[in-house]
């Protein structure tokens, strides 16, 4: 019997800041809608696990989207990308979901994202908190600091550089193919996106004078670290949490930057209570 | 502990295993490089040559010529040889991020080539604990 599965794909047209994006997103599931926001270079393939787990869509519709320049969503028609250098912008981010979920008619999702997405929770918590039930940070910090991003996007390193990086960030201990394929990933962004999403990532993501602001009474905040994460450690991820009073922090022990596709049965049992606790609250 | 690949008694081995990996053969296909590697006050130039490790090179003088280094103390490299190592030690990206190993000299020719470099450091980690 031929396998299949029961995510669905579709595109749906978003205006976002006066521009408008021709959006692919996939989703599975009944219930509280749940965004998942993916990496920095990558694209929602990095939720497939999410997506399909029953245990999860039983009580959530997962819906995943790949931003404008990744994945299955092209550049813009309207604009002439290829003469201006790619940014992501935080205002970008902000109100790209806020219109997602109000195109998608969601009513009060709940938000998780990795990296660039766990960088984010805090930002939509502060700055779009009733828009959301609750958003958890995946590997995201108050700051990132400062990094040199040229080896990103340089005419003699080659896509090679990102996947094998990549590989560096993952647990040794989650599966080797697992590890592959978030790194696959990787590779297969266009050639300047990861460097243009790190704009975002490195120089415009800053909370440390701001977390204290954010109110858990209108939007509880969970935050996750991996243990085997060089970019976002524990160590971070735990001051993040302590500077935003009344959140929620998870160690995720055993594993790296990306627990969703480097391990998702092991970060299933670090994320699956966050879920149920979410959703008692209704 | 002694590290394999610049242990002299050793150091043969470690080429022989890291050449007979297929993915480091298919990695290292157009990879013309040599790289010193530093651990502690040990020293070795690995020259990679086109789909093989030709030679680990061992105590090199400050006259012998290379293109980029990976240094970092015994005690790191003691770390990220292990079978499963400590958080951060688990591969080179992430090791230079916290600053545990140093990339230097030529950046460009060590991106380049990273998959050739990363894949013979998981060989020498796997050749260590042989």
């Amino acid at each position: 019997m031929t396998r299949t599965e029961s995510v669905t794909g579709k595109y749906i047209y978003l205006t976002v800041q006066g521009v408008e994006y021709r959006v692919y997103f996939e989703e599975n599931g009944e219930g509280i809608p749940l965004v998942c926001q993916h990496t920095a270079g990558s694209d929602g393939r990095q939720w497939r696990h999410l997506l399909n787990d029953s245990e999860v869509t039983s009580l959530y519709r997962v819906i995943v989207f790949d931003l404008p320049y990744h994945g299955k969503s092209l550049p813009p028609e309207s604009v002439e990308w290829w003469k201006e250098e790619y940014q992501l912008h935080k205002g970008f981010l902000l109100d790209f979901h806020v219109e997602f979920s109000r195109a998608l008619g969601l009513e009060r999702p709940v938000y998780i994202g990795c990296s660039m997405g766990g960088h984010l929770a805090p930002d939509l918590a502060l700055e779009r908190p009733d828009a959301y039930r609750a958003v958890i940070g995946v590997e995201g910090t108050a700051h990132s600091g400062h990094s040199t991003e040229i080896w990103w996007y340089h005419p003699k390193v080659s896509n090679d550089f990102r996947f094998h990086a990549m590989m560096s960030m993952m647990a040794p201990t989650s599966p080797e193919k697992y590890r592959r394929e978030t790194s696959w990933e990787y590779s297969q962004s266009a050639p300047f996106v990861f460097k243009g999403d790190l704009y975002y990532y490195f120089a415009e993501h800053d909370v440390t004078k701001t977390a204290k602001d954010i109110d858990t009474s209108r939007i509880p905040v969970y935050v996750m670290s991996g243990e085997y994460d060089p970019a976002a450690s524990p160590v971070e991820g735990r001051a993040l949490s302590d500077a935003i009073k009344g959140s929620k922090f998870t160690e995720l022990k055993g594993l790296g930057h990306f627990g969703m596709c480097e391990n998702y049965p092991l970060f299933k049992q670090y994320l699956m209570p966050v879920l149920r606790e979410i959703a008692d609250k209704g | 502990m002694a590290i394999r690949f610049m242990d002299p008694a050793a150091v043969d081995g470690v080429r022989d295993y890291v050449n007979n990996d297929p993915e480091f053969k298919l990695a290292s296909k157009y990879v013309v490089a040599d790289i010193l590697l530093g651990a502690g006050d040990f020293k070795c130039i690995v020259k990679v040559r086109e789909g093989a490790i030709s030679e680990i090179f061992l105590n090199p003088t400050f006259m012998d010529a290379w293109g980029f280094y990976i240094k970092g103390s015994e005690d790191a490299w003691s770390k990220f040889l292990q079978p499963v190592p400590p958080p951060w030690h688990q591969g080179l990206f992430g090791a230079m991020i916290r600053q545990i190993l140093e990339v230097g000299g030529n950046l460009e020719m060590a991106f380049s080539y990273f998959w050739a470099v990363t894949r013979m450091l998981d060989l020498f980690r796997q050749a260590q604990n042989r």
